[in-house]
């Protein structure tokens, strides 16, 4: 009972929890960072630049304006952060899954809204007109996001669904556990619109450019950080990097999960087996984890960064719901006449 | 028989709320009284309720009353009877314990009104008419009690007569309200005339074999008028303006009670009277009639720039979702879509009384008017903002595990039946929800934070008794959507059998044997199921929150994550001011109907479309009744 409980403790709070998210959160920031400044060429930042950061803005004075919600403005960061961590231990590491009888894609669907929301309220607790005019932008980006995100979890419901025979699977450790016995969703033809409308998902969850007009630091200053400093704008800072993370090792779950099948089979091939081989397993399954989400994000975050400028507002929108949203749509059909 | 024999329990359930309705009429001058008779009444029917939960409910009885006892005799019933079977008291239970929570609310809210006997005579009324509704075994009566609730509804629309719009709210509520009871009335007529009963048990055997031109028009005539009770789709414009003009504690009974009632109808008439919803089209139609008020009135919700106009826009919205699961004809589907009939109650009940705490303090439910009252009213703040993630499907509120269950029904049926119509409903109800979040977080930010406007400096917390009543309904969203098993198990699937149990219903009122003996073709027996694709335990979810949050709190407080430098005197110019670019500090609230123009912009051709067609003139809308009525008979004679 103890020694169960200490495990579960240590999911949260070591692996795939908060030591976990911390550190590749942060570097896969710090990843993003250097790749964008080399395309540009820059020297750019040190890869560890993001944990230098973090740990000087814990050491500065948070200064609370006046007219602000004191409880809102504080509390809301902090809950942003444990609801990411938690979201994260719902998306499994290939064959590893934390908990995997809590939360369905649906469900994660909309806990992904719970740090939106926390940094929106956060934001609109201190009363700034930048940050009311920066959650009007991230409530208008969220909603952009959501129509694509719906139609490509849709139609992988529906793939893998109609493969394993249950017609609808939004399970996800069924979803890896399919691919890793039939090889990767990315492999299947009809899929690849899907993919592709996710990964350009990606940087409008993550709020990057060229979809950060909430954020917009030349134009309203940050708009809901405006306000924040010292520790709550560096717990603000993690959970962007954690964002980084979740949305790339979604996406890695969703549409690579055939990787982890060949993981095993290279192991067990090798004639290991027992405990030794499992821990190996999971040992190569988080390096190549790691290794795919920064691919992942130099592809659809630094890349896109360093080519493109900020779009307005009204543009974001119309571009998710007509290109990115087509693109799912087109996956979804073809999955729906079984193709 | 005893007098205390659950038998009795539905009538008096309904009794103790006229009784109390004439006691106060006749001794309200009184206010220790009033207050004493309007509780006591709507908490014994609660009660009475209550107690009918074990058998009704676990033991899976139904209660037939015979007022009078009088009994069917010679295969006709001719008394007046009333009927309980887990759907009935399904409705009834929600119906009794939110206008227990509104009475309690109305206390101290409407302590400042004149005329506090009429209110509470006509609220009374209203609970009754509604209670009647649910329970009755028979279609005439049902019409009764739709009358009594619709006219109570509309002398308390206009009940704050001197505000603004309330006279020509109710007008209108009265003219297109008229419009659905008179179908109501003709289509009872109809059926009457063709059946020579009124039971609805007995309709329910003799109608669906015998289906002729005049049943047909019936079947239109009843749907359009249950139709208007619920406010559905093209009836939405008149909620609206209700709502807007009650006060807070009838827009709950109004948002939370009356629509479930046509809910309520809309389901006895497709699924006993006619058991029409085995066809198709017709569950095609249903749903996608759910859909389209999903869609189109959470767009006019995010155009409002009235608190509670908002609100009323968003309830015909979650009705939606009712009418779409419930419409797919699937046992989880129906258990899903009462599950969101009760949440709604819930939530929107709570939302209301939210905006009438801003009123009651304020005096405005302008959303451009206000801001800041986060500040002023941090209790209410806190419970709005509970009722604001539940209406919009933020784990682990009660909205989420309904709205959940209701995605993983309409897929599910898209699935079965291979109609990509219902896939389409999916994708609605998934961006419906989200469309909701907008509109709540523009009136989070355009009232509750923000900047606080000079005229409200003073405003103070709302008094105890309407905060309680606000908190037991945040309190119950919270466990609901905490405890979706059990809600499910002990009240929607019991409720959802119910619904395809129209055989037991049949032989329970009029003995055993007579449905087989009466229909030409007993319908068929569906497999009821309640199996899910999804996994969602919110219990779960919730521990390992807590947990993550807890270790961030000791981390961020051991970090000193509050360390606030002292406010001396020399560092105070301008540090803990606004940031506001260097420029002088005004008063700049960002909120209002505009907040999202990102979205608008791009929606700007539908918006103004919309704004064109909600006219708001009540001929218009008289129009669109009868358009609608037109289409139904059209429909119902080609296809049933």
């Amino acid at each position: 009972m103890i020694i169960e409980a200490l495990k579960y403790l240590a999911y949260v709070l070591i692996f795939p929890g908060f030591l976990f998210c911390f550190l590749t959160g942060m570097l896969l920031c710090g990843i993003d960072r250097k790749l964008v400044a080399r395309m540009q060429k820059r020297v750019g930042p040190p890869i560890l630049q993001p944990f230098y950061d973090f740990f000087k803005l814990c050491g500065k004075e948070t200064i609370i304006p006046a007219a602000a919600n004191r409880t809102v403005f504080l509390l809301a960061p902090l809950v942003g952060l444990a609801a990411l961590v938690v979201l994260q231990l719902f998306i499994p590491v290939f064959g590893f899954s934390a908990f995997s009888n809590v939360a369905d894609v649906i469900v994660i669907l909309y806990l992904l809204l719970i740090p939106a929301l926390s940094i929106m309220i956060g934001g609109a607790a201190t009363g700034s007109p930048y940050a009311g005019v920066g959650l009007s932008r991230e409530m208008v980006t969220v909603l952009s996001c959501e129509l694509p995100l719906v139609l490509v979890l849709l139609a992988v419901g529906k793939k893998v669904g109609a493969a394993t025979g249950s017609g609808l699977c939004f399970s996800l450790s069924e979803i890896v556990r399919y691919q890793m016995l039939n090889g990767s969703l990315l492999g299947k033809l009809s899929m690849l619109p899907a993919a592709a409308a996710f990964l350009m998902v990606i940087p409008g969850e993550t709020g990057s450019h060229p979809f950060d007009a909430a954020e917009a630091e030349t134009e309203i200053c940050e708009g809901m950080l405006a306000e924040y400093s010292g520790a709550p704008l560096g717990v603000y800072k993690l959970s962007h990097a954690v964002k980084l993370l979740t949305m790339t090792s979604l996406f890695v779950m969703l549409f690579l999960g055939g990787i982890g099948g060949a993981i095993q089979n290279l192991i067990l091939g090798a004639g290991l087996s027992g405990g030794a081989a499992g821990a190996l397993i999971i040992l190569l399954d988080v390096l190549v984890l790691f290794a795919l989400c920064a691919a992942i994000t130099a592809a659809a975050i630094s890349f896109v960064h360093a080519v493109t400028a900020r779009l307005k507002i009204e543009q974001i929108f119309k571009y998710y719901w007509t290109v990115v949203a087509a693109l799912a749509l087109v996956s979804l059909v073809l999955a729906w006449y079984g193709l | 028989m005893n007098m205390l024999s659950l038998q009795h329990f539905p009538i008096y359930s309904i009794m103790v709320l006229f009784l109390g309705a004439f006691l106060i009429v006749i001794f309200g001058k009184s206010k220790v009284f009033r207050h004493a008779v309007a509780l006591l009444a709507t908490f014994a029917s609660f009660f009475f309720m209550a107690m009918l939960f074990k058998p009704v409910m676990l033991e899976g009885q139904t209660i037939a009353y015979w007022m009078g006892n009088r009994v069917p005799a010679g295969g006709y019933a001719i008394g007046i009877a009333l009927e309980v079977d887990a759907l009935s008291l399904f409705f009834g239970l929600l119906v009794s314990c939110v206008v227990f929570i509104a009475c309690v609310y109305s206390i101290q809210y409407m302590s400042h009104d004149d005329n506090v006997p009429q209110y509470y005579t006509l609220f009374l009324m209203l609970a009754g008419g509604v209670m009647g509704l649910v329970l009755s075994g028979d279609l005439f009566n049902m019409f009764i009690m739709v009358e009594i609730l619709t006219f109570a509804a509309v002398a308390l629309t206009a009940f704050r007569n001197t505000a603004n719009g309330a006279l020509e709210a109710a007008f209108k509520y009265l003219v297109v309200g008229c419009i659905g009871s008179t179908c109501i009335l003709a289509g009872t007529i109809m059926l009457y005339a063709q059946v020579h009963t009124l039971n609805l048990a007995q309709m329910s055997a003799l109608i669906p074999g015998n289906l002729s031109t005049a049943t047909k028009v019936a079947f239109a005539l009843l749907f359009i008028g249950f139709c208007t009770k619920a406010f559905l789709v093209p009836f939405h414009p008149l909620a609206a303006d209700a709502h807007g003009a009650a006060p807070a504690s009838i827009s709950v009974l109004i948002s939370g009670v009356l629509t479930k009632s046509g809910i309520y109808g809309l389901i006895r008439l497709s699924y006993f009277l006619f058991q029409s919803m085995a066809l198709g089209t017709m569950q095609f139609w249903l749903v996608f009639l759910g859909s389209v008020s999903m869609f189109v009135c959470v767009t006019m919700a995010l155009a409002q720039h009235d608190f509670k106009r908002l609100l009323a826009f968003h309830s015909i919205s979650q009705i939606g979702y009712v009418l779409a699961s419930v419409g797919l004809c699937t046992a989880f589907g129906i258990s899903a879509g009462l599950y969101h009939a009760m949440n709604h109650t819930l939530f929107k009940g709570l939302l209301f009384l939210a905006a009438g705490a801003v009123l009651h303090e304020t005096g405005t439910t302008d959303l451009g008017k206000l801001g800041g009252l986060s500040r002023k009213m941090p209790h209410t703040t806190v419970l709005f903002l509970i009722g604001a993630f539940s209406i919009s499907g933020i784990p682990p509120f009660n909205g989420f595990a309904s709205k959940w269950m209701i995605y993983q029904a309409t897929y599910q049926k898209a699935v079965e039946t291979g109609n990509i119509g219902f896939l389409l409903v999916t994708i609605c109800a998934l961006v419906t929800s989200t469309l909701t979040l907008a509109s709540f977080v523009k009136v989070t930010q355009s009232v509750f934070f923000g900047q606080l406007p000079k005229e409200y400096e003073n405003v103070k917390e709302v008094p105890f008794g309407m905060r309680l009543a606000m908190g037991i309904l945040a309190a119950m969203c919270l466990v609901t959507g905490l405890l979706p098993e059990a809600v499910t198990r002990y009240l929607t699937e019991p409720a959802a059998r119910a619904v395809f149990a129209v055989t037991d219903y049949i032989n329970n009122m009029m003995g055993a044997g007579y449905a087989q003996s009466a229909m030409t073709a007993p319908p068929a027996v569906q497999s009821v199921s309640f199996a899910s694709a999804g996994v969602w335990s919110p219990i779960s979810w919730l521990c390992l929150l807590m947990i993550a949050l807890l270790a961030v709190s000791i981390v961020a407080i051991a970090g000193k994550y509050d360390r606030v430098s002292v406010k001396s005197p020399e560092n105070l110019g301008g540090k803990y001011d606004l940031f506001y670019g260097g420029e002088q500090t005004v008063y700049s609230q960002v909120g209002g109907d505009d907040l999202f123009w990102g979205f608008k912009h791009n929606w700007r051709h539908y918006f103004s479309f919309m704004h064109e067609l909600h006219s708001g003139v009540v001929n218009d809308y008289s129009l669109w009744a009868v358009v609608a009525l037109a289409l139904a008979i059209v429909y119902a004679l080609i296809v049933l």
